[in-house]
């Protein structure tokens, strides 16, 4: 799992972690163990992330669903269309499926439950990456 | 697929193999009748060369036999013409020998040419026609041209002797090649035919081969299919694929059938299966959900939680005319092909019980919660009055079994039964809100409930009482955890050093504290029980607050025990010439080993005798067992849980002794307790506690 | 904890053995929790369950119930054997009846018959007995039924 990919050979992978939450961020900061990772930004809502990401320019953002001034559907929608390689991991406790569904429509790449486990996390950001 | 690749490069071989044999079977038969044309050729030319081969000779010999005649005289013509024929054969023979281009040339033309030499030197001998001898009437002699004809067939005959041999050696050189060349021909043609019968014998074999594996092949295709009929017939889920139009594929496993109560999936529009079962919000995100596993960008793993057809609640009829909830699971894969996702294969498991299970667990949880709650209230509440509730409860428990027990074979007994457990409960029902315990009060609601359902019944049965006394049994454990809960609660209180002052004890307890309840109580049950008795306290304020609790709750007990079951009235203790008033009294001290706390009250004593009647009527001792006893033994039936020699069941708090709580309580801590009795003088308990460390003391 | 349909399972089997040996139902009781020493009469067949669940079913009788049923049906045979044979009956009618109910959840063991003497019957831990009667004509047997 810690070897290096080879999509991104030679290069650290990118994370941008997007949440209103600082107890979740500071969570998924902590809680990812792979060697070639590093998180390049965190974001509290949309126009943040959109602004971070440009600059940033991350492999793959974790994105929270539910955030004041634009939301996370939105904001996947604008970053997909600003950086189509992008790998989106939506982290969100949202139970309405109907939205989560969206989310995916719009370019979400996976769709992670809150509460998590580190473990699941790794994994996912593994089925991702790697 | 891997099947019909196969299946189709065996049918691109046979096709190879059939297309070469008939090429080959075609090769051979040109090449053989073309080999057998030359053959044939080869045998006219070896006959005609072997005919050839003698002619020099017969020339030479007929040359001579010319000379001879024209000796002699005689007639000349037969043998003239026969020589004529025998030149005319050699020059036919030779030009069609001639004609056979493949010949050795160079016999031939050696032959040729030494022929050639010939025709000047016969030429006139065959010319000759006129006649050789000039006839007198006495002899005849050679005529002018006859001796002209005779030089001629003299200079013919020496040079026919001289080159006849020559000639003959070439035309035989001639013979000799030809046949080689006949007999390497007809090696070349066995050889041919050889190697075409191999050919076919060698593609024979391979169309059999192939034959073969196609047969194999087929039997293999046709067990994995009969597998694949078997696996869908028996696998517990319901498979199906869906295509790109969300459309139920030719395939489905028999699940599917029992899960929705039809057979016509094929083609059936996914939306058209879930029609009735979903709202049409859920239908419109499924479909969304599974047109994301059409895309790239989704990852399978990772939208599971979002399924929304994870976990679907349907109603189904249970075949006895009536509807159950079933839970449904749907699950979606892709299935690649090489171009991309080629189907999305859904499977349908019924999760029935996995849900409710995961229900009473969640259940079991929220009563974890309540429990919780009830020890937040317990920790609120006197802990004499919720060690008073407990023993209500658990007589109370006991008296509506023995009801219970009470046989009953008709309605009219059954129904009597009743009253006496509604009373019951509702008592115990009221007494547990009262103290704000909650989770007792709630299941003995519901046993009244079911009590009140049972009441309204007019044909009554034994069967009627079976849920009635699962639930009875329920509510005793629960009890029991509960009373459990009450000491572990006691340990905790004295384990926290900051009890006394926090919030959880408000009403903060003291050794002062302690004496002033102590004292109030026996006031109480001294009015209660119209008894008459003093309470003595000694050295309380040596106990360290660890203890404080535990020992505040042995004394209450031990208390309530003196005032309901040691002191006796006032008639009994006149005539037994005892003081008026009773006397109780307690002591803690320190000791080498630590503390002891000494209870002891001048009243009627145990006696062992009816502590053995009791254990034996309440069925915690048989009667053999009992007789076994000892005296010693028989006192420490009084630590045993649900002991109670009282015989009548009074809504009073005084039943069972709750002398196991206490001994609870001190082993619990480390502790022993003991007791010693004189009937008719007094009884003691004993309990020796284990030093504190200092530091905790301080 | 024991279930009602469990308790139920139990209390069919017992049941329908009457009604099928002897064309007679049984009734049953007022069903109570067992205090102290286990009910036991002349004849006891019982079964033990493991797996998941742990626990004993046993059914108990008194010799002229057994006798009676002996006579219902036909049998001639009233020997100690006989009455041992019966209550094994009964126990494994019950075993049978709970194997098919929760195959999954229960290992059965084979009844064993106790008569006479006072059988040593393992209660499991932490489990109340439940004390069902059973009924039929003049007699009563009874039903014990202890499970965690």
């Amino acid at each position: 799992m810690s070897s290096a990919p080879d999509t991104h050979a030679g290069r650290m992978v990118r994370l941008l972690i997007v949440d209103d939450s600082n107890i979740v961020r500071r969570r998924i900061e902590r809680s990812q163990h792979f060697d070639d990772l590093e998180v390049v930004g965190t974001a509290a809502n949309g126009i943040e992330a959109l602004e971070l990401a440009r600059r940033t320019d991350p492999d793959l953002v974790t994105m929270d669903l539910t955030m004041p001034q634009m939301d996370g559907i939105e904001c996947i929608t604008q970053l997909v269309r600003m950086k189509p390689e992008v790998r989106i991991l939506v982290i969100s406790a949202l139970a309405d499926k109907a939205t989560a569904v969206e989310a995916m429509e719009r370019g979400a790449n996976g769709f992670l439950s809150k509460p998590f486990t580190d473990r699941q996390l790794n994994e996912a950001i593994a089925e991702l990456m790697y | 697929m891997l099947l019909s690749d196969t299946d189709r490069n065996r049918r691109v071989l046979t096709a190879a193999a059939g297309t070469v044999l008939a090429v080959v079977m075609g090769l051979v038969l040109i090449i053989g009748f073309r080999l057998a044309t030359q053959i044939r050729a080869s045998v006219g030319n070896l006959q005609r060369a072997s005919e050839l081969q003698t002619y020099p000779e017969l020339i030479s010999q007929q040359l001579t036999a010319l000379r001879q005649r024209l000796d002699t005289l005689e007639y000349t013509g037969h043998v003239h013409s026969e020589l004529s024929a025998s030149v005319s054969g050699f020059n036919s023979d030779l030009a069609s020998l001639q004609r056979q281009t493949d010949l050795d040339s160079s016999a031939l033309a050696g032959a040729t040419v030494l022929w050639r030499n010939y025709t000047p030197v016969l030429a006139p001998v065959l010319a000759y026609a006129g006649e050789p001898y000039s006839d007198s009437a006495t002899n005849s002699t050679l005529s002018r041209s006859g001796r002209a004809f005779y030089a001629h067939v003299r200079r013919a005959e020496l040079f026919a002797a001289a080159n006849s041999t020559a000639l003959h050696d070439q035309l035989a050189a001639i013979s000799t090649s030809l046949q080689a060349q006949t007999a390497s021909a007809a090696a070349r043609l066995r050889l041919l035919l050889s190697a075409g019968v191999l050919t076919v014998l060698l593609l024979g074999a391979a169309a059999a081969y192939l034959q073969l594996a196609r047969a194999r092949g087929e039997r293999a295709a046709r067990e994995a299919q009969e597998q694949t009929r078997d696996i869908l017939a028996t696998v517990r889920e319901g498979f199906f694929l869906l295509d790109a139009d969300y459309r139920i594929g030719a395939v489905w496993s028999q699940a599917l059938s029992q899960i929705f109560g039809r057979n016509d999936f094929a083609g059936l529009a996914f939306e058209e299966l879930l029609r009735d079962k979903v709202s049409s919000e859920t239908l419109a995100t499924a479909t969304k959900f599974i047109k994301l596993l059409w895309g790239e960008r989704a990852h399978e793993n990772l939208m599971k939680s979002i399924n929304p057809l994870g976990q679907l609640e349907v109603s189904v009829d249970n075949g006895r005319n009536g509807k159950e909830t079933r839970f449904l699971q749907f699950d979606f894969h892709r299935v690649m092909g090489p171009k991309g996702v080629k189907h999305v294969l859904c499977s349908v498991g019924d999760i029935t019980s996995s849900v409710l299970l995961s229900r009473e667990l969640q259940e079991a949880q929220e009563s974890a919660h309540s429990q919780l709650d009830m020890m937040v209230s317990m920790l609120h509440s006197d802990p004499l009055q919720i060690s008073a509730f407990l023993e209500t409860a658990a007589a109370g428990l006991k008296h509506i079994n023995a009801i219970l027990k009470e046989p009953a074979r008709n309605h009219g007994e059954f129904s009597k039964k009743l009253a006496g457990l509604a009373r019951e409960l509702h008592a115990m029902k009221g007494e547990s809100s009262a103290l704000n315990l909650m989770s007792i009060a709630q299941r003995a609601h519901q046993l009244e409930d079911m009590v009140g359902e049972l009441t309204g019944n007019t044909d009554l049965s034994g069967k009627d009482f079976l849920p009635l006394v699962l639930k009875l049994d329920e509510l005793l454990a629960h009890l029991n955890g509960v009373r459990e809960m009450t000491l572990r609660l006691t340990a905790l209180k004295e384990n926290s050093p900051t009890a006394q002052s926090s919030a959880l004890a408000p009403r903060a307890s003291g050794p002062a504290e302690l004496a002033t309840t102590l004292q109030t109580l026996a006031h109480k049950l001294s009015a209660e029980h119209h008894k008459a008795f003093a309470l003595t306290l000694h050295g309380l304020e040596d106990c360290p607050p660890q203890y404080l609790s535990t020992v505040k709750d042995c004394l209450i007990q031990m208390l309530r025990n003196a005032a309901v079951h040691g002191i006796e009235t006032d008639e009994v203790r006149r005539a037994g010439a005892k003081t008026e008033a009773g006397q109780v009294r307690a002591e803690f001290r320190r000791v080498e080993s630590g503390f002891e706390l000494l209870f002891e009250d001048d009243g009627a004593g145990l006696s062992p005798e009816s502590l053995k009647e009791a254990a034996v009527r309440k069925s915690i001792l048989t009667a053999q067992q009992a007789a076994a006893l000892d005296n010693r033994s028989a006192l420490a039936l009084i630590f045993k849980p649900g002991f109670s020699t009282r015989t009548e069941v009074t809504m009073d708090a005084g039943r069972g002794t709750g002398m196991d709580v206490v001994a609870k309580a001190v082993y619990g801590l480390g502790g022993k307790i003991g007791v010693s009795t004189n009937p008719g003088r007094f009884t003691r308990f004993k309990i020796a506690l284990p030093a504190v460390s200092e530091s905790a003391v301080a | 904890m024991l279930r009602e349909e469990e308790l139920k399972t139990f209390v069919d089997g017992t049941t329908r053995y009457f009604e099928v040996a002897a064309q007679q139902p049984a009734t049953i009781g007022s069903p109570y929790l067992l205090e102290g020493e286990p009910a036991i009469q002349d004849y006891t067949g019982l079964i033990s369950i493991s797996g998941k669940r742990e626990g004993v079913v046993y059914f108990t009788a008194p010799r002229a119930m057994l006798t009676v049923l002996l006579m219902k049906m036909q049998e001639s045979d009233f020997s100690h054997e006989s009455m041992r044979d019966l209550v094994g009956e009964v126990a494994n009618t019950i075993s049978g009846n709970a194997r098919r109910d929760f195959g999954h959840d229960f290992v059965i063991s084979v009844p064993s018959v106790f008569s006479g003497e006072k059988p040593q019957i393992p209660n499991p831990p932490g489990a109340r007995a439940f004390v069902i009667p059973i009924h039929w004509r003049s007699h009563s047997a009874k039903l014990v039924v202890s499970l965690t």
